[in-house]
């Protein structure tokens, strides 16, 4: 299996108030073709920020390699899903899945039926030409989702793609992905801190340390999911594999918790990308 | 891939840059002038203007015009204030105040308060009284706004919570609306003192009688530019150390400050 | 079953609406003209509703009000325009260029303080009197609100947008058209209507400070001739215009900014 990523002793620092803080030290991870890789871990130990940089938003130390070849800054070969507020607001469901096909070589008749066909896979044509103010959390991350989609991107890289939803609607959504990504093989790396989802979703899941983040442990998932929800989720074999996961993410929660003066997850010293842009 | 900048020598680059802008444009000014590429008089020096304001300030003219102004542009501000205040809160608390004064505040508004200078010359003469109400009627608008939305947006569970500990009505008003409306009235505040100064000085410009305003309009009608240039760098002054005093006030009496909402 | 109304204009949308809006008006009309009629007041002082509104027929007719009017109009458009185009550009600049943004806006920051309206003696003395001392009142005036609005709009910009459109190929330019400007159109919006209020005042206090045209010089001029029941009329056709403008403002925004959270409609 070729490597899809490559992330090679990737660190971190954010200055502030004159401190130093050291986000992610040294960290090392290779995600293959067709694999859907979760990182989980305690919040605030960087995990967000790996996934950052490797989209190619934020600058670091260290090396990120897509197919071989190093990153320079964000790229459509690297699809993004944020957690919340990504849709943008002045455009209709439609026009917003539009944007990411413009990029692609294509003729005008045929960006409107790639369009067409992706608002049918995510079930809303109803909601065609509504603005996402009109949509609900988990419509919004559906149009998100088909947006990326359209535009083909080698790797997908998730960012707590439901974190905002019920948990209704999050299981609803995790069906989906799962249905998506049986069908289309995309190479996921998937940021989480549900470790349920990881296990539900992943073939890898790898822990990531307290801050200073690193890789610090993987488990290889292998389910039948073709049973359904039910079966899998009631399995022993999920169980299981669930069980060592969150325990393994629990010691990193303790260490967490152990060091003095623990900023929280986001790092708001350095503003969420959800609030302002660090122009 | 990308590496970190160093960030800090960006910010000292940034101060030094605005120096340097602000100190061009004086050397580019002082130089244009001296060099004669422009009139006299329409770019009297640096040197010549400061040269002048220094003067008048001790000659006690400048002083004497600025306290006229900002007399009557207070005046009318804290009238404006009493007024604005009141009415919104009563708008905020009696639905058929609200219905009765809701258009006219809606009308009056976007208008033009300047407009109404020639009326109230008219009723009350080109000495102060006309300014101090035309102020109070340019600045009332803004304060009726703001304090309505303010007393409308309090929450209602502080005002059931006064209730219930037996609060009388106009204690209600006066203990527990009213301060939790401090902030957005003091931001309101901030806005209307640029209005009051400004709707002074015009007033002053087009009806004489004394203060800033009319001794600029005096100096223009007798070309004397660096008095010109003189008074409307101490009106850009009065207008930033004013705002400046308000930014201050605001840190001392963290009541005001609209944190926390 | 009659026509539907535009939604531009809710307010029109029921005839008791529309009562409630009109009646404390009237009522204000009825107060203001017993008490000239009563002779409470002079009515040399205060011209009852009906001297002005006969007054107002007169000067519509003559095409005093009109001609003079749109000279005010024209130099408060032109400036405002002006002024939105190039304001637009600085917020952006300043937004998005570091460089700039510390060459820039020490200098625009300083202008905040000072009231426009002082700049008209100074103006008079290099443009003497006349429409282009008018326009370029205006367009000072007008310039600060739409800068800091567009400043604020732009600098507000959630980075995941930003990013998402990067994510999708999109370029440094494709960024400030298609995610930069739309997401500040709101904050646009708000800024250009305050400077449409900043037009009319400075518009009209460079009139009545010194001009040969324009309604400002209009009502001055009747003040000082004693016609004041045409004074009047002037100042009313001055603040019924300038509600319609900004009436009119807020309905363009409203079409415009349908996608918008807040739904900027029509709010009093």
């Amino acid at each position: 299996m070729t490597t899809k990523i490559r992330i090679r002793r990737v660190s971190k620092t954010y200055k502030t108030d004159g401190e130093e803080v050291r986000a992610l030290e040294h960290t090392d991870l290779d995600v293959g073709e067709g694999e859907f890789v979760s990182i989980v871990g305690p919040s605030g130990c960087g995990k967000s920020t790996l996934l950052y940089i490797v989209g190619g938003f934020i600058p670091a130390q260290g090396d990120v390699l897509v197919d071989g070849n190093p990153i320079e800054g964000p790229g459509i070969d690297r699809g993004v899903v944020f957690q919340e507020y990504a849709l943008f607001p002045w455009l209709t469901v439609r026009r917003n899945i539009l944007y990411g096909l413009e990029n692609r070589p294509l003729t005008a008749q045929q960006r409107a039926q790639a369009a067409d066909r992706l608002i049918g896979v995510i079930g809303l044509e109803k909601f065609a030409h509504r603005y996402p103010r009109e949509l609900s959390g988990g419509m919004k991350q559906r149009v998100a989702l088909a947006r990326t989609l359209a535009c083909d991107p080698v790797v997908l890289l998730l960012d707590e793609p439901f974190g905002a939803l019920d948990a209704q609607t999050r299981e609803v959504m995790q069906d989906e992905l799962l249905r998506i990504w049986l069908e289309t093989r995309k190479t996921v790396l998937m940021v989480t801190h549900d470790v349920n989802e990881a296990v539900y979703l992943s073939n890898r899941i790898c822990v990531m340390s307290a801050r200073p983040g690193r890789i610090i442990e993987e488990f290889t998932v292998t389910l039948d999911r073709s049973a359904g929800r039910e079966q899998v989720m009631l399995s022993e074999a999920f169980n299981k594999i669930r069980n060592d996961v969150w325990l393994a993410v629990r010691r990193q929660a303790t260490a967490a918790a152990a060091q003095a003066e623990t900023p929280q997850e986001g790092t708001p010293q350095e503003g969420t990308p959800y609030g302002s842009a660090a122009a | 891939m990308r590496t970190d900048a160093a960030e800090t020598s960006q910010s000292m680059a940034g101060t030094l840059r605005s120096i340097i802008s602000v100190a061009a444009v004086l050397m580019a000014w002082e130089i244009a002038a001296r060099l004669k590429l422009t009139p006299a008089l329409f770019l009297p020096a640096v040197t010549t203007v400061a040269a002048t304001f220094v003067d008048l300030v001790s000659d006690g003219s400048l002083p004497l015009d600025l306290a006229v102004s900002l007399y009557r542009a207070f005046a009318g501000l804290a009238l404006a204030s009493v007024v604005g205040v009141t009415l919104g809160i009563a708008m905020a608390r009696s639905a058929w105040l609200r219905w009765l004064f809701d258009p006219l505040v809606a009308l009056g508004f976007p208008a033009p308060k300047i407009a109404f200078v020639p009326i109230f010359i008219l009723w009350f003469g080109i000495e102060s009284a006309s300014k101090i109400l035309l102020v109070a009627f340019a600045c009332v608008f803004p304060m009726v706004i703001t304090t309505y939305n303010a007393a409308s947006a309090v929450n209602r569970t502080i005002i059931w919570s006064a209730l219930s500990l037996g609060s009388s009505r106009s204690r209600l008003i006066l203990r527990v609306i009213l301060p939790a409306c401090y902030p957005r009235i003091f931001a309101a505040l901030r806005v209307a003192v640029p209005v009051a100064l400004i709707t002074t000085f015009t007033c002053e410009m087009v009806a004489g009688g004394g203060g800033l305003g009319a001794t600029l309009m005096y100096s223009q009608r007798f070309f004397e530019s660096p008095t010109v240039y003189a008074y409307i760098v101490a009106m850009l002054a009065v207008g930033l150390i004013l705002d400046k005093a308000m930014l201050a006030l605001q840190e001392r009496f963290p009541a005001w400050r609209d944190d926390g909402r | 079953m009659g026509p539907r109304l535009p939604d531009a204009a809710p307010w029109l949308r029921s005839g008791r609406a529309t009562m409630r809006v009109l009646v404390p008006i009237i009522l204000l009309l009825l107060l203001w003209q017993s008490l000239g009629s009563f002779h409470l007041v002079d009515t040399a002082f205060l011209p009852t509703p009906v001297l002005v509104a006969r007054a107002l027929g007169d000067l519509m007719t003559g095409h005093e009000i009109r001609d003079n009017i749109l000279v005010t109009l024209l130099r408060a458009g032109v400036g405002l325009g002006l002024a939105i185009v190039t304001g637009i550009w600085l917020g952006i600049g300043i937004a998005r260029w570091p460089v700039f943004r510390s060459f820039v806006s020490p200098l625009v920051g300083a202008t905040y303080s000072l009231p426009k309206t002082a700049l008209v003696p100074l103006l008079i003395l290099w443009f003497g009197i006349g429409n282009t001392m008018a326009i370029t009142a205006v367009y000072l005036s007008a310039l600060l609100p739409v800068v800091v609005h567009t400043y604020h709009g732009v600098k507000a910009t959630p980075s995941v947008l930003v990013w998402s459109a990067q994510a999708l190929g999109s370029g440094r330019r494709e960024l400030l058209w298609r995610i930069f400007l739309p997401h500040a159109l709101p904050d646009i919006f708000t800024g250009i209507r305050i400077a449409l209020g900043f037009s009319f005042v400075v518009a009209l206090s460079a009139e009545m400070i010194a001009s040969t045209a324009g309604i400002g010089r209009l009502i001055f001029m009747y003040g000082e001739n004693g016609s004041y029941d045409y004074m009047f009329a002037a100042v009313a056709s001055v603040v019924v215009v300038a509600f319609l403008a900004d009436r009119a403002l807020l309905a363009l925004g409203a079409s415009c900014l349908r996608w918008h959270d807040s739904a900027l409609a029509v709010e009093t």
